[in-house]
């Protein structure tokens, strides 16, 4: 089974993960037993090195926030590795995932709802401290002013309540509060997708500043192309469970070989008048990951399709920039 | 002047709050011709949702009212319209599209009946033959098996589907004026860019105009000939597409462009911002309502609001330093260069 490569200087992986699978049951019936597994994620490799931002590209359903969740531990994934610093968490209990939870944070998508609206920003910042039981409470005090001077929030902010903040410094304080206990890799789920643009580049920025200062690692995971390809190395595009195509972000967007990326390239409408779009329509919807299509997942709706498709899956290459697509299979044999 | 389809005139909307009354919509002009799409391009709380609820006449009552101005719908003047005669016009003459599909649907109505709900409504037609012409217009936005789906319930489509019924709802009547408000901020790009090109089909076959609402400059660029940049309640600069993508003048205009991230510039590299954010509508400045996070700001911004001016031809700028900034386009300064190659 091939898996995305790392660029060659980085050998060392700090995050790795294998053939990861996280299906959830169907419950159906008056007896709710469960006939059918919605295959969420469905055997996905990729690795992050440290400093790295690992882009995670898909339309709503694909299953990267699945992904997101999984390697961040909120889930318990149904198979597979995840090796962080070279030690598997995917099986890990409780207890022994604490310190990992250190080493690995998140940012969600909409900080209203991950931040707990009764608690003032101090004790929002705080909370790390005290689960992780660090410092003292005049370490944990100072610690906070650091780091709303860190996300570019004035001091006075630690007794004001996630309401009295705009979305824009709300998103500030989910990310205050991400790099409380220095991670190593932080999983981004959509930070900016609910922000206005003018302030959607502000927080670009400060993530890229504050992983250039930390050297953080990041799984940036959005719909929006354009955003994901600003801010990651590596990027790559999962369609119904699966990655189909991954490599530099750059060679990703110019040379995209995937049928799926290439509409998915397409679909983005360019902030050019002058622009004209070669766009190649993709018919119908994402199918549903409980019923998916056989073969190639994406055989329903792609413009390429071969008779073939219907019934092989297809496999992620082994190359530079691996594609999971038969139309490459057969011109290598 | 025969072939504006609306005409809005210094139309100024007030929300009654607790803390006072606050001006929405301040001021704000614009035209549309027949067949021709407009794009409003704002950030959340710009006014450009108000603007398409008060065409509609579909302010919440009774906070939100029209304090001034006109809306000429082929005409006639919608702001002194009665409630009857505002439910003749919506749905009929003007079509509206919403942003979430699924609040815009009823969930426990059928499509079908939704469908000819619209058309009974405003047509002298059978049940039948509105049946009929539900399912033709089903047809004609691309939903497959039409009368299958007339019999189901909204919640068992795809967020696409359930656009595409909206839209069908809004142009069942072959109104002149589409308003979309967001019409693809909740749908996928693939589903996007089906939704928007259906919407230029419909359109050029219909021959209807439509006000676009978006935040997304891209969505603007590819649909609308001409452009009205709204900023805390007023137009801040107005023109063709060109002059807004290859010409902008406004400090906001100029912000807006640079600070999006585009398929074409270098990763990891600073993206301009705009900093600090929109004012409250309680506390707006005196003066220009930009002013606080402008960077050509001068004293004059802080007394009192620009007037717009004209300073080409249907290219319209509210700012006291349009003339600095007309010369410096496309070159020198801290203005970048706006002409971008365009992705092969």
């Amino acid at each position: 089974m091939s898996v995305i490569p790392l660029p060659k200087k980085q050998a060392e992986s700090l995050l790795r993960v294998r053939d990861l699978k996280m299906h959830f049951p169907v419950k159906e019936g008056i007896f709710m037993r469960t006939g059918k597994y919605n295959k969420a994620v469905d055997g996905v490799s990729l690795d992050i090195a440290p400093g790295e931002t690992l882009g995670l590209v898909g339309e709503s359903g694909c299953g990267k926030s699945t992904l997101g969740r999984c390697i961040a531990r909120l889930y318990q994934p149904t198979a597979g590795e995840i090796s962080f610093e070279g030690q598997d968490i995917a099986k890990l209990g409780r207890k022994p995932l604490m310190p990992f939870r250190r080493d690995i944070q998140m940012i969600f998508q909409d900080p209203m709802e991950s931040l707990n609206s009764r608690h003032t920003v101090a004790q929002i910042l705080e909370e790390p401290f005290q689960v992780h039981k660090i410092g003292n409470r005049e370490f944990r005090q100072k610690r906070v002013k650091e780091l709303l001077d860190l996300v570019g929030l004035p001091a006075r902010s630690v007794t004001r309540y996630p309401f009295e903040f705009s979305g824009g410094q709300r998103q500030r304080i989910g990310i205050a509060r991400s790099i409380a206990l220095n991670p190593k890799l932080i999983i981004c789920d959509e930070p900016v997708s609910a922000l206005d643009v003018s302030i959607q580049s502000q927080i670009l920025n400060l993530l890229i500043d504050l992983q250039k200062e930390f050297n953080l690692s990041y799984l940036f995971i959005a719909h929006d192309l354009a955003v994901v390809k600003h801010i990651s190395d590596r990027i790559a595009i999962m369609y119904l469970g699966k990655i189909v195509e991954s490599g530099v972000g750059e060679s990703i967007y110019r040379t995209a070989r995937h049928p799926y990326t290439q509409s998915l390239i397409s679909a983005i409408p360019v902030p050019d008048p002058h622009h004209v779009a070669h766009r190649q329509i993709l018919v119908g919807d994402v199918p549903s990951p409980i019923n998916p299509p056989s073969g190639c997942n994406f055989h329903t709706r792609c413009p390429q399709a071969m008779e073939i498709c219907s019934t092989v899956v297809p496999t992620l290459s082994d190359e530079t920039q691996p594609v999971s697509c038969l139309l490459y299979e057969a011109s290598k044999t | 002047m025969s072939d504006v389809i609306i005409s809005v005139k210094n139309l100024v909307t007030e929300f009654a709050t607790d803390e006072g009354r606050v001006r929405a919509v301040d001021d704000i002009s614009f035209d549309i011709k027949a067949g021709e799409t407009l794009g409003i391009v704002g950030e959340s709380g710009c006014g450009k949702s108000v603007t398409a609820l008060s065409i509609m006449r579909l302010l919440p009552q009774p906070i939100g009212q029209i304090m001034g101005g006109e809306i000429l719908l082929q005409g006639e003047n919608l702001v002194d319209m009665s409630i009857e005669q505002m439910q003749k016009i919506r749905g009929a003459r003007i079509g509206m599209v919403f942003q979430e599909p699924m609040t815009a649907l009823n969930p426990v109505h059928t499509i079908g009946r939704q469908l000819t709900e619209v058309i009974l409504l405003h047509k002298k037609v059978s049940k039948e033959k509105a049946l009929k012409e539900g399912i033709a217009m089903l047809d004609k936005v691309g939903i497959p098996a039409p009368d299958i789906r007339m019999t189901e319930y909204p919640h068992q489509l795809s967020g696409g589907m359930r656009q595409r019924v909206v839209i069908a709802m809004a142009l069942a009547c072959q109104p002149s004026l589409l308003i979309a408000d967001e019409p693809t901020t909740a749908l996928d790009v693939t589903i996007q860019a089906q939704i928007l090109e259906l919407i230029k089909e419909l359109q050029n076959e219909m021959g209807m105009s439509v006000l676009l609402i978006t935040h997304d400059l891209g969505v603007i660029a590819e649909t609308s000939a001409s452009v009205v940049v709204m900023y805390a309640g007023k137009v801040a600069e107005r023109g063709s597409v060109y002059d807004i993508f290859d010409r902008p003048t406004h400090p906001y205009t100029r912000g807006l462009l640079e600070s999006i991230p585009r398929l074409d510039t270098e990763p990891k590299s600073k993206l301009t911002i705009i900093p600090g954010m929109v004012p409250g509508l309680l506390d707006m400045p005196k003066g220009c309502r930009f002013e606080n996070r402008c960077r050509y700001r001068k004293d004059a911004c802080l007394v009192a609001p620009p007037t717009t001016e004209t300073i080409a031809d249907g290219h319209e700028v509210a700012c006291y330093e349009w003339r600095e900034l007309k010369t410096n386009v496309g070159g020198g300064g801290d203005s970048v260069n706006f002409k971008l190659s365009a992705v092969a």
